[in-house]
């Protein structure tokens, strides 16, 4: 199976605009594959239709949905396996960060800075009895 | 292996805490534990690939992860997946660390609430223990609760907030409803040589800052120290039992792959609600045909797990919930004792439960998946960063379908018969779980959400392994004593989370905890006794 033709599934799942790139246009053909089991992806590219990616973006999205409707569980995996790709790929990274302020690091070892807990919050609850129930 | 006064099984919250206690007693006691240490200093989230890691290799899915010291569950008649991990430290090496304890009422549910059985102890009982336990966890929090009996002053100031979390403090008190900052098994500030949590999120792969209070930062080091042995790589296949009333010995097969026995004068089981149950059934011999301490056909029955419900509500304002320690900032207790009029039993908490990273937020961690196709980036934009979700986490009642069997056919790498997971959510659980949901969406709602999501069950939630050696005064109704000894078994003990009686609507891993060391005291005296 070429990447040629996973790659536009991937585009028709994550398909790119003018802030974020396709999910085909990112080499992520392999690390789908690794992530993807294999009986998986084999019963959706076997689904497809022959004329799939020469299709456009209307009719590829129609025959994905079809699949997705007549074979949840293996389009499920074919699904997660792209997000996580995607998501993990330093190039969306640096979109996550530009549009979400979301740093593009790892969470440690910087951690994040938050405001310390104000007990002056709790000044309603304070004032409230106790009211579990003795036994 | 020479021979121990005291054999646990088991290295994780419960087995831990016992080995400490027995150890600093003077007891000798030997830990076999299937799994090995974990590096929480090299954790995956200094690295780029930490949400694979959550995916994988860190799933809280056994059948996931398939790591080796793993054992498949076998999970096609139960909505609820299980979630365990194996190793030094069990399932705290993966956990959220949230820590309340369970109230009076709790253990005097058949008394209050004509439902159930109650405890053979009672919560005074168990208060001091709750507190050792507590000290040596490293508790984050405010004494003072006024849905909670007194306690002594935690050790560490309570966890942030966040900015929803302050949001929904106050959506709370506009509604009148109880919240209180949760009681956190993490360092909000240095103690005991861990550093203070900073608030980098993912604590589920591991915290290489030793804020979160796994046991084997905690109670491992103490019990080590005071001359307890751990043996890792070490998966117990079967009890041996010489007698209908006496356990002879152990086998396991050690990290080389060999078959070997150990002896000692008492055996503790510490293998969660599903292991330990399970090894009870797999030692069926002439003496217990069925299996040991089942003689009354109770082993792996009335498992509870704490059905959860998720509600999230989704903010036009950023809240960056990726922030912080996920599953630890406040809870409410408001709808938590009976209240008939509700139309069910018992009750249920609600914990706030931050957000995630980007990949968790798309594969829809606590809401649906994000929809794929042209509407997915828009979506995905309006959730990361947006959201905070409630749990609802209901007290299941004992329901003797509910439960853990040995699957015919699955076995583990050792030979050892795999768990099989049979469960249903019941009808009052049900209702439990609806009410919670409509309080979550309202509360929700009063903070601001613009839309709110519900998972009406989270099927990942398999976290609590309860009931399935449950204790009791009379061996008709019970598998263990008052101290969780084994029925008709004079020196076989268990102590994890099988033992309780009920299951709150708590997270339970502080009353496991206190339950261990408190089991603990026990044998330990009873050593002294004999000596
Ligand atoms: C994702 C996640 C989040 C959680 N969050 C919270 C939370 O916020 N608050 C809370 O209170 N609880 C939480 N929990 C639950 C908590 O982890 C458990 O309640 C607690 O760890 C149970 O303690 P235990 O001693 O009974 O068993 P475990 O900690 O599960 O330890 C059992 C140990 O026994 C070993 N073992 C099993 N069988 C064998 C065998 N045959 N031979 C040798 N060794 C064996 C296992 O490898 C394991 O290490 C969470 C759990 C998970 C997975
Ligand atoms: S959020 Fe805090 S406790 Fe959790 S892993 Fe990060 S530093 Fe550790």
């Amino acid at each position: 199976m070429s990447d040629a033709l996973l790659d536009s599934i991937l585009s028709t799942l994550l398909p790119g605009d003018a802030d974020w790139p396709s999910a085909g246009s990112l080499d992520l053909s392999a690390a789908v594959r690794a992530d993807c089991e294999a009986a998986a992806l084999a019963a959706i590219l076997g689904a497809l239709p022959p004329d799939f990616a020469a299709g456009d973006a209307d009719a590829r999205e129609s025959a994905l949905r079809a699949i997705e409707a007549a074979q949840p569980a293996a389009f499920e995996r074919l699904v997660a396996a792209a997000y996580l790709a995607y998501y993990t790929e330093p190039r969306v990274r640096i979109v996550v960060e530009r549009l979400t302020g979301y740093a593009a690091r790892p969470p440690q070892p910087l951690g994040y800075a938050l405001e310390p807990f104000d007990e002056a919050l709790l000044a309603t609850q304070k004032r409230r009895a106790p009211f579990w129930r003795r036994a | 292996m020479s021979a121990s006064d005291v054999l646990i099984v088991g290295a994780g919250a419960s087995g831990a805490a016992a080995a400490w206690r027995l150890a600093a007693s003077g007891v000798s006691v030997t830990c076999l534990e299937q799994g090995g240490w974990l590096d929480q200093r090299s954790a995956p989230s200094l690295g780029a690939d930490w949400e694979r890691a959550l995916q994988t290799a860190h799933n809280a899915n056994p059948n996931i992860r398939r790591a080796a010291a793993d054992y498949p569950v076998v999970d096609d008649d139960t909505p609820i997946k299980p979630a365990v991990f194996n190793g030094v430290g069990g399932g705290t090496l993966r956990w959220g660390a949230h820590f309340p304890r369970m109230h009076p009422s709790d253990f005097r549910v058949r008394t209050l609430d004509g439902v159930a059985d109650d405890w053979p102890l009672a919560y005074d009982e168990l208060a001091p223990y709750y507190e050792i336990n507590d000290r040596i966890m490293g508790v984050s929090g405010l004494a003072g609760d006024p849905a909670n009996p007194p306690r002594e002053a935690r050790p560490l100031p309570p966890l942030p907030l966040g900015p929803g979390g302050g949001a929904m403090a106050r959506a709370f008190d506009a509604l009148g409803w109880h919240w209180w900052p949760s009681d956190s098994a993490i360092a909000s500030a240095p103690i005991d040589g861990r550093e203070g949590c900073n608030h980098c999120g993912p604590c589920g792969v591991g915290c290489p800052r030793h804020a979160r209070a796994s046991v084997d930062l905690t109670y491992w080091p103490r019990a080590l120290q005071a001359g307890a042995t751990l043996v890792t790589g070490a998966r117990v296949r079967r009890l041996i039992a010489d007698r209908k009333d006496r356990i002879a010995a152990v086998e396991y097969v050690d990290a080389a792959g060999t078959a070997q026995r150990a002896v000692a004068k008492i055996v503790v089981l510490a293998a969660n609600g599903m292991g330990s149950a399970r090894l009870l059934l797999a030692s069926a011999s002439r003496a217990h045909p069925a299996g040991i301490g089942n003689d009354h056909d109770l082993v792996g029955r009335c498992l509870m797990h704490h059905p959860t419900a998720i509600v999230t509500g989704v903010f036009a304002a950023r809240l960056d919930g990726y922030k912080g320690a996920f599953a630890c900032a406040l809870l409410s207790q408001e709808f938590y004792e009976t209240d008939r009029a509700r139309g069910f039993v018992r009750g249920y908490q609600m914990q706030l439960v931050r957000g995630s990273g980007p990949v968790a937020t798309a594969l829809g961690g606590y809401m649906a998946r994000v929809p794929w196709g042209r509407d997915h980036h828009r979506r995905f934009r309006s959730e990361f960063a947006h959201t905070v979700s409630l749990t609802v986490t209901a007290e299941d009642l004992p329901e003797p379908d509910n439960r853990v069997t040995l699957d015919p056919v699955a076995r583990d790498g050792a030979g050892v018969p795999a768990p099989r997971l049979a469960y249903r959510v019941s009808d009052n659980s049900r209702r439990i779980l609806d009410h919670g949901i409509a309080r979550a969406s309202e509360v929700l709602r009063a903070a601001g959400a613009v839309d709110v999501v519900v998972n009406p069950l989270a099927s990942a939630a398999g976290f609590h392994f309860l009931g399935t050696m449950r204790m009791g005064d009379d061996p008709a109704r019970s598998v263990t004593d008052r101290w969780g000894r084994v029925h008709g078994t004079d020196n076989l003990y268990a102590i994890d989370g099988g033992v309780f009686v009920t299951s709150g609507a708590v997270n339970p891993t502080p009353t496991i905890q206190a339950l261990a060391l408190r089991s603990a005291d026990h044998i330990a005296a009873r050593l002294k006794e004999a000596a």
